[in-house]
């Protein structure tokens, strides 16, 4: 057994592949490192900027997301979302700059450890595989090794190690280089925390890379012609790495019954329209009925209106914005169908980024939204929802014309010592593995079941 | 006798197994690719026509909307992603396009499930070259490990004969996979009711053919090479994929991950101080004339002064815009310039901009609306303090952008298109060398 493996794993570190592979891991995991350790630095440059000038204020607040050393590992989509946020009364929390910044570059997958596993290392993984049993069929060498005392299920466990081994090595030097990288330029970000999602990175990494394994091992049984095994596993794994996923998201967006974005910006101008413009345009009818007498009753009809519409608009907005994420979420169940998103979104728990990481980041914003507003309450004994549109209109009372205008928030000049600050929730490894859970299951699933047809397949052929 | 070799090697590859593999994957992608992505278009031309007629729009602000690109059907680009609305009034010249929620959500979120998209682009660049190695890799290779090259070259044949032949036939079987994608491809479109191709489209669909005839015969000279070159068919087919992964998958991205992280741009804050700096010596006369203003003096003078500065300041603040724009143009020029040698990336920029996909029809959209402002629409907007009647009485000015000539395409990809022939023909030239040296024994 031992012999077995040895020499394949000779064998392939000889092989054409291994050389190239271990050459792509030094190059991406290099760049990986240096590209990573750049964006924290320049982010957390900004953040901590933008922590310095924090100042307590009751009209509205500026706030900066906490960039994530963690990035690395698994980008999530994280460095597309904004970085900052404004915040004003009444849970109003809207993103300060659209991201990404340089849009005109093309879109490429971000090289972190999860792509370059994902795509490069799977590939790999296959071209190291395909010829394992064809190969040696072809050259006739399949049915010399097997008229030794050597049983099938050791010679393609073998195999199956030997492949594993060879994927591994040049992992386990990229992975060092990257860190090195990071350690070097970042000391402060290598923690305990971070060696164990390291390593809990890489033992998903190899339960994704060993259900590659199992596939080539099968399809290397089944075919006759090494090529032809090849073509097959190619033409499976463009499928799982591209074609699912990439299908995903225009599939999500056809089943999801969201309305479209401009027909959603269609409703939002007639309730502006009935809930706020109508309401103001019949203050002078009913000033002339006589429901309103004085100056104050007027202006307080007005802001009430202004922030009634306000309300409702922000309530329709939420609803939008949440049908919109359960669409993404949808999207990402059709991706599961292909293990390649199941390693994806497995690294991005693991990883504390993707969307868990938004949707936790945003639930903190909305907490603090709700201490911001119990803090104005107090100071200022009123809350007054802000938006970025405004009026202003005059309306005649008793012969006069007064003027109306939308409300705003106003500055409190006392002491604000107590103002409460924003914090975030760190990301924790262990709901990172919870999350996972699914998509772990679902991965060794994968491994199961080729490891039972690779096994089966290759008991029953023909070896001559 | 190339005629003999021709017939004999496109039969060979029309019965093999991997040929027809790859020719049903090819066919099964094209369709399901354009089916998604026709329908896809079909509901943004949809929303676009309504939003036209619908949203509400006065003679102040008002709402320009960019139609979707009817050949983002075969290659996305950034038609999608990049928004489609662009808010004019006085006191804003845009900068970027929002989706049609403005500012209040992000264009459209770059993608749903963290991946990208396909289309006859993806086909074309990962798929049928893949399948271009697969039937090339042992065209000369194969023959020699079976001993056939021997034979084959013992009668009165010159190598140069059966190189060619063997191209001629190889190249066939490809480029007849390629058109057969894109027949079906446009047929889906042509059937489906949002579709309406004008000729302009149609010259444009043959360049984007062509294009890629031209993209994978440089795959088809590299892999001959390769073939030639090297003793064993399944080494080639090792040592081509490979070259494959590196120039298809590795190099174009990291050019484009070079450029984004070395790349120095100006920080938002910077940009902000720039705006403030650029409108310094007016503002304190906009506070003056603000104040008036609002304190209620409406007359003409300090009316048309106080927009006469407003517009100003965003005449300003657009100049700096578009030194950003500038930067993230020369941003993308850089990247560009890393992945010169790569087929995928010559490819990817060529088929984008006849697809009138590319960010390079982003800036021309941008830049008609920055004319329209600065011409028609201030026009307008002046008549509201000099003439008041006539502004009420004149229609809104039609915002026009004019469609790209095919001709001014063509001239624009003229370098990418000599680079790719010249890397095919450099790839032959060093296939018939290394074939015409070879130990056939």
């Amino acid at each position: 057994m031992r012999t077995i493996i040895f020499r394949e794993i000779r064998e392939y570190i000889q092989s054409l592949q291994f050389v190239v592979l271990l050459l792509f891991s030094v190059v991406l995991f290099s760049a990986n490192g240096i590209v990573f350790a750049r964006k924290f630095q320049a982010e957390n440059a900004a953040y901590s900027a933008a922590a310095a000038q924090f100042a307590p204020n009751t009209q509205y607040l500026f706030l900066t997301r906490q960039p994530s050393p963690l990035l690395f590992l698994a980008e999530g989509g994280d460095l597309d979302r904004p970085a900052s946020y404004d915040m004003k009364a009444k849970g109003y929390i809207s993103a300060s700059a659209p991201r990404p910044r340089d849009y005109k570059l093309p879109d490429i997958p971000k090289l972190d450890w999860s792509f370059i596993v994902k795509t490069v290392f799977s590939l790999y993984v296959v071209l190291l595989g395909y010829a394992a049993v064809s190969g040696e069929r072809e050259q006739g060498t399949l049915r010399l090794v097997l008229s030794n005392p050597v049983g099938r299920v050791r010679f393609l466990i073998g195999k199956y190690l030997a492949i594993l081994a060879a994927a591994f090595i040049p992992l386990a030097v990229g992975c060092v280089i990257s860190l090195g990288i990071l350690g070097v330029s970042l000391p402060q970000i290598l923690t305990w925390g971070l060696a164990s999602r390291v390593l809990a990175l890489l033992a998903l990494s190899a339960a994704y890379l060993s259900l590659f394994a199992f596939l080539s091992l099968l399809v290397s049984s089944v075919m006759r012609r090494s090529s032809l095994a090849l073509l097959c596993l190619l033409t499976a794994w463009v499928l799982f790495a591209v074609l699912i996923p990439d299908t995903s998201g225009i599939l999500a967006e056809k089943f999801a019954k969201v309305q479209s974005d401009y027909d959603a910006a269609k409703s939002i101008g007639p309730m502006i329209e009935k809930e706020v413009w109508a309401k103001i345009g019949a203050l002078q009818g009913r000033i002339d009925k006589g429901e309103l007498k004085t100056e104050e009753a007027v202006k307080a009809e007005a802001d009430k209106a202004f922030e009634d519409g306000q309300e409702k608009v922000r309530f329709f907005e939420k609803g939008y914005e949440d049908a919109l994420a359960a669409r993404a979420s949808l999207a990402r169940s059709l991706a599961r169908v292909s293990p390649v998103a199941l390693f994806q979104y497995a690294a991005e728990d693991l990883a504390g980024s993707g969307v868990d990481r938004e949707e936790a980041f945003r639930e903190d914003l909305r907490a603090y939204s709700r201490e911001f507003d119990a803090y104005v309450l107090k100071k200022m004994g009123k809350l007054v929802g802000q938006s970025n549109w405004s009026f202003s209109t005059w309306v005649m009372l008793n012969g006069k014309e007064i003027e109306i205008r939308s409300p705003q928030a106003e500055a409190y000049r006392g002491g604000m010592s107590d103002f409460p600050r924003f914090v975030e929730r760190a990301p924790r490894l262990a709901d990172g593995v919870k999350g996972a859970a699914g998509d772990i299951a679902g991965l060794l699933l994968w491994n199961i079941v080729l490891a039972m047809l690779a096994f089966a397949a290759f008991l029953k052929a023909d070896v001559r | 006798m190339i005629g003999v070799i021709y017939k004999r090697e496109i039969l060979d590859h029309l019965k093999s197994a991997k040929f027809l593999i790859g020719f049903c994957l090819t066919l099964a992608i094209a369709v399901a690719a354009t089916v998604i992505n026709v329908q896809d278009y079909g509901r943004r031309l949809q929303d676009y026509r309504a939003a036209q007629r619908d949203l509400p729009a006065n003679k102040f602000d008002i709402q320009i909307f960019r139609p979707p690109e009817v050949l983002s059907v075969l290659v996305q680009g950034k038609d999608r992603t990049l928004g489609n609305k662009a808010s004019v009034n006085y006191m804003n010249i845009p900068d970027r396009l929002t989706g049609y929620m403005s500012e209040r959500s992000t264009p459209r979120p770059k993608s749903l499930s963290g991946f990208g998209s396909v289309d006859f682009a993806f086909l074309v660049r990962v798929v049928l070259s893949l399948l271009v190695i697969f039937l090339a890799y042992d065209a000369v290779a194969e023959e020699k490990q079976s001993g056939t090259l021997k034979l084959a070259l013992a009668n009165a044949l010159p190598r140069s004969s059966l190189l060619i032949g063997k191209a001629a036939a190889g190249l066939t079987v490809v480029l007849g996979s390629l058109l057969a994608a894109a027949a079906v491809a446009v047929l889906i479109m042509m059937v489906h009711p949002a579709v309406d191709l004008s000729g302009a489209d149609a010259a444009r669909i043959l360049s984007l053919v062509a294009a890629s005839a031209l993209y994978l015969t440089v795959f088809y000279m590299l892999s001959l090479l390769v073939s030639a070159a090297v003793k064993r068919p399944a080494t080639a087919l090792m040592v081509l994929l490979q070259l494959w992964i590196f120039l298809v998958v590795v190099y174009p991205n990291l050019g484009v991950s070079i450029a984004e992280n070395f790349y120095k741009l100006p920080t938002d804050r910077e940009m902000a101080e720039k705006k403030v700096a650029a409108f310094a010596p007016y503002g304190d006369e906009l506070k003056k004339v603000q104040a008036a203003y609002f304190g209620g003096d409406r007359s003409q003078p300090t009316g048309m002064r106080y927009f006469e500065l407003q517009s100003l300041r965003s005449r300003l603040w657009n100049d700096v815009d578009r030194e950003l724009s500038l930067r993230l143009s020369g941003q993308l020029e850089r990247a560009r310039w890393i992945s010169i040698l790569s087929p995928a990336a010559l490819f990817n920029r060529v088929v984008e901009r006849y697809a009138r996909t590319d960010i390079e029809e982003y800036d021309r959209f941008l830049a008609s609306v920055e004319r329209y402002w600065k011409t028609k629409y201030m026009d307008f907007q002046v008549l509201f303090y000099k003439d008041l009647p006539a502004y009420r009485k004149a229609a809104t000015p039609p915002f026009e952008h004019p469609a790209e000539g095919t001709s001014e395409a063509w001239a624009a990809t003229a370098p990418q298109i000599v680079v790719l022939a010249l890397l095919a023909l450099i790839f032959f030239a060093a296939a018939s060398t290394a074939f015409l040296r070879k130990d056939v024994r």
